[in-house]
């Protein structure tokens, strides 16, 4: 034991866990704390900044031009669509793998993560290709007589809602593969042997033993998807803004970094209040289950 | 129902059940009476498990037949049958209170709700658990999540029961209890257990048959006292203690009695079974516990009386094990007696010391395998 | 018996899946060979593209610049995220529950804010200049947890006695790291490695927010690309490199640590 600040701490503390301290302190903790501070710096939307400190960016968020309170709203349905909807796509899938999967299990969550280790801009890009104009299915039907004139698939809010699900669906995977994975074999036999037949077994017994899982994948999914700004920006055009979207043009394209702090706080009070629901809802091991 | 009950409870037939580079069940055949407790004794590796889980439907058969009260269930799914298991490590739902665990099977069946909880709380209170329903399996004791499996299975009234060395992981003055407990719940419910164990010591105490099985086969089929007293196979006899085990061929025989000659040139008398030849006999073992230590000198003619010295002794409080070098062969006869520590102490006997072992006739087992 | 219909439904869902995931790229790999500079219709098969791909030397110093900062990225985060992880999963202390929760905030949160912060930060408080060095910061600050999480996740599956041994057998802290701690964390610490430089070579966002002007690594690049949309078909060349590259990469280092594992 040695002392540290007064306090009897285990030799090994400081220079296992200093390093990463430190650097959470400088480099997490500091910038966020600066953008607070930022956020209530007032300034109008020409990025003038007054002098002192006010709500007025918040005010003017919230009842302003910037269109910034809808954004979030939609950015949260456009999230909770996805959601669902990966879960829907995503459960069945790690189910699958984790029942059927076999000797192959592993090639298998490979096959699904792999994308998600892949250049986000080439994976939107590749969506772009295939179902833009000009694109590969539109030529498509084109050529067999099926459609006279190109359909416009993208720059529309479906279209965004799809490439986040496209986006967004490994992260869902991952963590119910994980906790269908940790279920106790003898415990599906034992509901077997006491009369449920496979479906009610499901509900009975596996759906709610993978209830980590599934809290899990939705802080995975359902959060990058609020935040998201590439894909309503190259998949949504100009035409749908998400609260990423307005962040990203404050920040980079007018250099207004007061307000675009006042939005990034918003947008974290609202993640932060997503989480905690998760946590309360799925319990500890939906964050156990994140990674 | 009578008719029922002329048929035996589980018939199995020529049972085979192949993984990949092992028979894990070889061609079993055994009946189960009504109401009995039937043991499945061996090793871990026999295929004894294999055989409950097949029973139970959760492996299928390769080949062979399964039959509950006459009625084939090869095919039938396991939540179609009509017995339930207890496993090894309860397997009780971690997500589910006591209450809910062990109402899970009758929910299935469409009984109104207030005849389950009737019911619940009825098995409960046999269980001796009640005021514990609304726990969670995480809060209770060993023992008491012992009950709340038994109990979860019990309430839908199985045919049959079949249970995985449910005391295993138990410690061993738990295990004693328990004991006493299942077969009294087994006598006063009137059910068929089907019970599965390696420990031969649980196997004797709650059993009416035991069927001990080795490498897929069965050894030995027979009541608790026949597998004890008369093992017929090296095997049985080695697994249920009687490590005395001479082999050799029979010399001379009179009715019942049978002289033996061992491979090391002991001549052993000993008696077999009236039907039996003397050619399938291939030797003869003896438990411990008949193995008489005399001081050398004694002069009483009696059966099987041999020179030896004491090579070991083992003091376990409530019994003296020593071990013997029998003279009077060629090679080294090593032979384990136990002497009650009531009836010689500690300090009667002495490593080095002279001794005569002797058994009479009727305490030794002849052995066809 | 199982049911059958709900097994078909489920089968259903899973290739819809797989072939979300992976249709548009296989697409776009297929095209990245097709001879046609623009558009759609398929004239023949060529590698041109490829060709002229590590012919531009714009890309190829992307590259590089990219496989720099994803190095030293994954050197530093995995150092200072395993080592962490170890003492998070050894030690006990007040406060132990706020760090970890603390180290997850960067991955839990949308990029844009932490990005975003990043940017005020360095610009306004620090007054440090955008470039190779603020880059690199900024991937640390994300994949230092990400080794934090799987060093911890693979803590539990190591048998610790054999520190213990080493220390009773004489050996002073400092040795029995060398000696006995690393060894046991390396599959861990390969683990992580094989998570972070991928994910620093592919990263956009936050490189876009903190990059100055002359550190374009090759999302960037690409960025730059797509927004004026010179020759799709390069790109398509380019974007199948950048797929295939990394996840073959892991299939081949994956399977070299499996390996390891067994001679163990």
């Amino acid at each position: 034991m040695k002392r540290f600040l007064g306090i009897k701490t285990p030799a090994g503390i400081l220079p296992t866990l200093g390093p990463i301290s430190v650097w959470i302190a400088l480099f997490v903790f500091a910038p966020v704390g600066v953008i607070i501070y930022f956020s209530f710096l007032p300034a109008d939307t020409a990025g003038e900044i007054a002098a002192g400190v006010s709500l007025k960016n918040y005010w003017l968020l919230l009842t302003g031009d910037t269109d910034y309170g809808n954004a979030i709203l939609r950015s949260v349905l456009y999230a909770f669509i996805t959601n669902m909807v990966c879960l829907a796509i995503g459960y069945p899938t790690a189910y699958w793998i984790a029942r059927y999967g076999g000797r192959f299990k592993a090639l298998l969550l490979f096959l699904v993560i792999a994308p998600s280790w892949s250049c986000y801009l080439v994976r939107i890009y590749a969506l772009k290709q295939l179902v833009g104009y000009p694109g590969i299915l539109n030529d498509f039907f084109l050529h067999l007589g099926l459609i006279s004139s190109p359909i416009n698939m993208l720059y529309t809010p479906t279209a965004v809602v799809f490439g986040l699900i496209y986006i967004w669906l490994p992260f869902m995977v991952l963590p119910i593969y994980a906790s269908l994975e940790g279920i106790n074999p003898a415990l599906l036999e034992a509901s077997l042997d006491l009369g449920a037949s496979p479906g009610w077994q499901f509900w009975t017994v596996t759906l709610p033993l993978s209830k980590g899982g599934i809290f899990g994948g939705t802080i995975l999914t359902f959060i990058p998807a609020l935040g998201d700004w590439l894909v309503p920006l190259l998949i949504g055009g100009n035409k749908v803004w998400m609260a990423g979207n307005l962040i990203q043009h404050y920040f980079i394209v007018r250099g207004n970094l007061a307000i675009g702090s006042s939005m990034a706080v918003i947008l974290t009070a609202a993640v932060v209040l997503l989480i905690y629901m998760c946590i309360k809802l799925g319990g500890e091991e939906a964050v156990e289950r994140i990674v | 129902m009578e008719e029922q009950e002329l048929l035996p409870c589980v018939e199995i037939r020529n049972l085979v059940k192949k993984f990949p580079g092992v028979i894990a069940v070889n061609n079993i055949n055994l009946k189960v009476k009504h109401r009995e407790v039937f043991s499945l004794l061996g090793p871990s590796g026999c295929g004894k498990t294999t055989t409950l889980r097949i029973l139970a439907g959760l492996e299928t058969a390769d080949d062979g037949e399964v039959l509950i009260e006459g009625e084939l269930i090869n095919d039938v799914p396991p939540y179609r049958r009509d017995c339930n298991l207890v496993f090894q490590n309860l397997a009780l739902f971690p997500h589910m209170t006591v209450e809910e665990n062990v109402a899970y099977g009758l929910e299935r069946k469409r009984i109104p709700k207030a005849e389950i909880r009737k019911r619940v709380g009825e098995m409960l209170e046999f269980m001796q658990l009640d005021g514990m329903e609304s726990r969670y399996p995480v809060q209770l004791s060993g023992g008491q999540q012992q009950r709340v499996a038994l109990g979860r299975s019990l309430v839908l009234k199985p045919k049959i029961l079949l249970l995985d060395e449910p005391l295993a992981a138990l410690d061993r003055k738990l295990r004693k209890d328990m004991q006493l407990e299942l077969k009294r719940i087994q006598q006063e419910v009137g059910i068929t257990f089907f019970y599965v164990t390696h420990d031969q010591k649980v196997a004797l105490a709650i059993s009416d048959t035991i069927a001990v099985m080795r490498d897929g086969k069965l050894e030995q089929v027979a009541s608790p006292e026949e597998i004890y007293d008369s093992p017929k196979t090296r095997f049985v006899a080695d697994f249920m203690g009687a490590t005395n085990i001479f082999l050799g061929r029979v010399i001379a025989r009179s009715g019942e009695e049978i002289k033996l000659e061992t491979e090391t040139g002991l001549k052993i008398v000993a008696l077999a079974d009236k039907e039996s030849s003397s050619k399938e006999i291939k030797g003869v073992c003896v438990h411990p516990e008949r193995i008489n230590v005399l001081p050398t000198g004694t002069d009483v003619k009696m059966d099987n009386q041999f020179k030896g010295r004491i090579v070991g002794m083992i003091y376990q409080g409530d019994f003296v094990e020593l071990k013997i070098h029998l003279f009077s062969s060629k090679e080294d006869e090593i032979v384990t007696a136990r002497l009650d520590a009531r009836l010689s102490r500690k300090d009667s006997f002495a490593a080095g010391q002279e001794v005569i072992g002797q058994w009479d006739k009727e305490g030794s087992s002849t052995l066809q395998g | 018996m199982k049911s059958l219909r709900s097994d078909k439904v489920l089968i259903v869902l899973a290739i819809g899946g797989y072939l979300l995931l992976w249709g548009p790229i296989i697409v776009l790999g297929i095209y990245s060979f097709n001879n046609s500079a623009f558009g759609v219709k398929w004239e023949s098969l060529t590698t041109k593209w490829y060709v002229e791909l590590f012919h531009t030397s714009a890309i190829m110093d992307s590259v590089l610049r990219s496989l720099l900062i994803a190095s030293v990225t994954t050197v530093v985060a995995t150092g200072i995220g395993t080592i962490a992880g170890y003492g998070l999963f050894k030690y006990k202390f007040a406060g132990r529950r706020f760090l970890r929760m603390s180290i997850l905030l960067p991955i839990t949160v949308p990029y844009v804010i932490m990005a975003g912060a990043l940017l005020v930060y360095f610009t306004q408080i620090i007054h440090f200049p955008l470039g190779y060095p603020t880059i690199i910061i900024a991937h640390i600050s994300f994949s230092a947890p990400l080794a934090v999480f799987v060093t911890l996740g693979r803590m539990q599956r190591i048998d610790w006695s054999l520190e213990e041994a080493s220390i009773d057998l004489g050996a002073n802290r400092l040795t029995t790291w060398r000696k006995v701690t690393i060894p046991l964390l390396l599959p861990a610490i390969f683990a992580s490695a094989v998570l972070i430089f991928p994910w620093s070579f592919n990263d956009f966002t936050i490189t876009y927010f903190v990059a100055g002007v002359g550190t374009t690594t090759l999302p960037l690049y690409l960025y730059s690309m797509l927004q004026y949309s010179l020759k799709p078909v390069l790109i398509n060349a380019i974007s199948l490199i950048f797929i295939i590259t990394p996840t073959i990469g892991i299939l081949v280092l994956s399977y070299f640590q499996r390996e390891k594992q067994f001679t163990r």
